[in-house]
């Protein structure tokens, strides 16, 4: 419980019906996307200006309170939880788009929008921004920056680092710094910028982001690939890539997949294929046309039993609608899933797979294989059943090899969801310990009384 | 431990959200209020809260819950399907039965709207005094400035003649032809005392089409707004007197122009059944309803281009708003669309957003009017972007609430229902 005059105070700052104390309203703000990590603040503050932000950070850094920034609350590592209590920073309401300036392809947005509302407004200016994580209806600008998240299209265009030349900060203490600039080049002294990109609100509160933005391309194209084998299907997306063609997204949906889609809405996928991939390529509508005959012509070179080229826009969508169901039916399916978020090097998929494979057959487990196969950041989802001691803890056991194997094959443990609570057993497993501190020492520099988002990323 | 009941019914939906908060980019109050308790993930861990027993129907719980269109548009586009519209009604109903109803609703659902006689009796004195009700504009009138509180409220006044006063209990299909088939027509509150006239019409294109129409008088209120209020007692009530009211009488189908009132019908089997014989009934009584929009396409199997414009209506650009009740609740979108496209005479054309939820939400525009306010405005955006001199809806509650905003904004639009453009 925090003191009634320091929520008057922060009333005064932001105005009373910006300040949350009510049991329903904590509860409402004690959880993220995932299903275990779930903590009350004792507040939630909606701040709209950077001022505001700066001001409630003077009070809590004096009196050390924990401060929590979240966003849409989409984010699926715990990262938004607040850990220890305190303040919920909620930044839903400080979602102004500033400006969007198409001679430099750049657009300044505050940190509460929401990457969907930024897609709509940017594409009547024929622009776009690439790094396109799957939450994008409810993710807002400041967590998607603080997560440095990513998403298929990372296979071409990369992730949110890429896309942010600078940004708008108020650190702990209250004061605002801007790191980074305007211009696509910057060398001045550290880069800091990318400290806190991918800090997941350990560090500051972001407050505006100058984004990098590509014009939207002409033409687009999507091929279903149709597998015998799941390994088959993994070589297959360094054979097209060697061969010179770079599609935007190469997603993998494995058998079980297939077949859950296929009972949630039918529209006629391979049900017998070990996997199919889903290549789309974009750019100008004769290369896009060259691009997928060349990915037909190798992906059969090498092992596919079949080739499907959407006819049109509407025959591509029902691929992607698939696709992007693939988590639904996973989760509508077991009582708990282990989302994993391991990511290898491209070469490596096949044997990351195999493992999945292996493992499955070790602890008579359901695992699942979907996920952005172009990039190498795969999502292992184990079906299991907390209530069932025996089956969960072979689940776990399962989930610490699957991740063993990522790092073995020259892989991280996190591609995009980040470590928040949930990765934190296995973030000591696999860092340094010199690099662990030598994260702790930046974040006792920035926030000696280890107020932001405390309680995550270390133990 | 308490008894959750109606709650208990809803367990296993209310655990199919996996918490993802893509509703919020759906959903039109979260959208105005940017906060979590507003948003169908936050409302559905609330509920499990109280089936946790986390949790009591506290006054500020109870206006979470209240604060919900029922527009279904988080539902529709659930990835995990979450029926979160079956969640916000039983726990309005599971509330009603701990704290009751409160004074206002159990007078107007149980000592009004409940009873057919009573209804009408309190509908002809309103309509008798409405003169005291200022005119914006020829039939709207709105709240005298006398109770500037409540806002400036633009209504369409009560008939001179209500429906179930003029109109006759059997209907044979015109010109001597034989009835192709028998139907019962359910009229529905805001046909019967507002909108009387479409409702003739569409007896008159019905038995012009060759179907014989039966207009029983035992009908009542569909209670749409009683039970979405969670007031099942009555809800069941009135769903039992509908479905006697059509059991004998041999109808093929029972058609209603109003889209809430067709959604409703369909869905007594869903909301409501207490048991399993309930549920039958209700079940059988859901295969006979059809909305007019889908009757006139898919049953009577009119084409869309035999449709005649009415005259005054020549020459006008027209758009389509879908009913939440319509396009969501019956997944009716195409049929009104096909007419509209085919019609000689007018310009269609599609508004962005067209299923965006009016904000009228039945009572929520009763107790959150500056919401509904704010969220008819993105519609206003949408009408306004079409440069259309018509809106086109087939839901009287609709038509209501876009009168209203297109008044509030000073639009030049009119409101219409699909079938007062055609012959």
């Amino acid at each position: 419980m925090l003191k009634e005059s320091l929520i008057s105070e922060f009333q005064k700052i932001v105005g009373k019906e910006n300040v949350l104390t009510s049991p329903e309203a904590l509860k409402a703000y004690s959880y993220d996307g995932t299903t275990s990590w779930i903590k009350e603040p004792d507040v939630v503050i909606f701040p709209k200006s950077t001022s505001e932000v700066s001001q409630i950070m003077k009070l809590a850094n004096a009196e050390k309170i924990p401060v929590t920034p979240r966003g849409g609350g989409t984010n699926v590592s715990g990262g938004s939880v607040p850990w220890h209590g305190g303040i919920v920073l909620a930044m839903t309401k400080f979602n102004q788009i500033v400006k969007i300036d198409k001679e430099n392809l750049t657009a300044t947005v505050e940190p509460g929008v929401v990457l969907q509302d930024l897609t709509l407004r940017l594409m009547k200016d024929g622009l776009f921004f690439p790094p396109d994580p799957q939450s994008f209806l409810g993710a807002t600008m400041g967590g998607i920056i603080s997560e440095n998240a990513g998403g298929p299209a990372c296979v071409k265009y990369g992730v949110t680092k890429q896309y942010i030349l600078g940004i708008e900060v108020v650190l702990p203490t209250g004061e605002v710094v801007h790191l980074g600039g305007r211009t696509l080049k910057n060398v001045v002294g550290y880069d800091l910028l990318h400290i806190f990109i991918s800090a997941e609100g350990t560090l500051g509160v972001i407050t505006q982001a100058e984004l990098k933005l590509n014009p939207i391309p002409p033409a687009k194209k999507t091929l279903c690939v149709v597998y015998d084998d799941v390994a088959i299907a993994g070589e297959s997306v360094y054979h097209v890539l060697e061969n010179g063609v770079i599609p935007d997204k190469i997603e993998l949906i494995d058998n079980w997949v297939i077949n859950r889609i296929e009972e949630m809405m039918p529209i006629g996928l391979p049900k017998d294929a070990d996997a199919c991939l889903l290549f789309e390529v974009d750019g100008i509508p004769e290369a896009v046309e060259k691009e997928a005959e060349k990915i037909a012509e190798i992906t059969k070179k090498f092992g596919a039993k079949e080739v499907r080229v959407a006819k049109d826009a509407d025959d591509a969508n029902k691929y992607w609608m698939a696709r992007r169901a693939g988590f639904a039916a996973v989760f509508g399916k077991a009582k708990t899933v282990f989302a994993e978020d391991v990511t290898v090097p491209r070469g490596n998929i096949p044997k990351l797979i195999n493992r999945c494979k292996e493992l499955a057959k070790k602890y008579n487990l359901e695992i699942v294989v979907l996920g952005h196969a172009g990039d190498g950041n795969l999502h292992p989802a184990i079906l299991t059943d907390i209530s069932n001691k025996d089956h969960y803890d072979r689940a776990v056991k399962a989930m610490d090899e699957i991740i063993e194997g990522a790092v073995e094959f020259g892989g991280v443990l996190s591609g995009e969801h980040g470590v928040g609570l949930e990765k934190q057993k296995f973030m000591k497993k696999v860092t340094e310990p010199a690099v662990i501190n030598m994260m702790k020492n930046i974040k006792a520099i920035i926030d000696p009384n280890n107020i932001m988002n405390p309680g995550k990323i270390w133990e | 431990m308490k008894d959750l009941k109606e709650l208990k019914k809803i367990e296993q939906f209310a655990d199919q959200c996996m918490k993802c908060g893509f509703c919020s980019f759906f959903c039109p109050v979260y959208q105005e209020e940017k906060m979590e308790q507003s948003v169908a993930r936050g409302k559905n861990y609330l509920v499990k809260q109280i089936l946790a027993g986390n949790q009591e129907f506290t006054p500020e719980m109870a206006d979470i819950i209240g604060k919900c269109l029922l527009c279904k548009r988080c539902a529709a586009n659930c990835p995990a399907k979450t029926q979160i519209d079956r969640v916000v009604v039983a726990a309005r109903a599971q509330m009603v039965k701990e704290k009751g109803l409160g004074a206002i609703k159990n007078f107007a659902f149980r000592k009004v709207m409940a009873d057919r006689k009573a209804f009408g009796r309190y509908a002809k004195l309103m309509q008798a005094f409405q003169w005291m009700m200022p005119k914006t504009e020829g039939k709207i009138r709105h709240l005298p400035d006398f109770v500037k509180n409540l806002g400036r409220r633009n209504f369409p006044e009560l008939a001179k003649t209500f429906l179930r006063d003029q109109v006759k209990p059997l209907y044979k299909p015109q010109d001597g032809q034989q009835p192709k088939m028998r139907v019962g027509f359910f009229t529905g509150c805001a046909t019967d005392f507002v909108y009387p006239d479409f409702g003739l019409k569409f007896i008159d294109f019905l038995t012009r089409h060759g179907v014989e129409v039966v207009v029983p008088d035992t009908q009542n209120c569909c209670g749409a707004a009683i039970y979405f209020s969670g007031d099942f007692e009555t809800g069941r009530m009135l769903a039992d007197l509908n479905v006697k009211a059509f059991k004998d009488l041999n109808v093929d189908y029972i058609v209603t122009t109003c889209a809430t009132c067709s959604s409703t019908l369909k869905d007594y089997q869903k909301y409501l059944p207490d048991n399993e014989e309930q549920k039958q009934r209700y079940e059988e009584f859901e295969k006979k309803i059809k909305d007019s929009m889908e009757f006139i396409i898919d049953i009577l199997k009119i084409k869309p281009e035999d449709f005649k414009l009415k005259k005054e209506f020549e020459g006008k650009t027209v758009t389509w708003h879908d009913p939440c009740h319509l396009v969501r609740y019956q997944n009716i979108k195409d049929q009104p669309r096909a007419i509209l496209k085919a019609l000689k005479g007018i310009k269609y054309v599609e508004m962005p957003n067209a299923d965006l939820c009016c904000g009228m939400g039945g009572s929520f525009s009763v107790y959150h009017y500056d919401l509904t306010k704010k969220i008819a405005g993105k519609k206003m955006d949408g009408i306004k972007a079409t440069g259309a001199d018509i809106v086109v809806t087939a839901c009287p509650g609709c038509m209501i609430n876009l009168i209203d905003n297109v008044l509030l904004n000073k639009m030049p639009q009119k409101v219409h229902h699909l079938l007062e453009l055609v012959e």
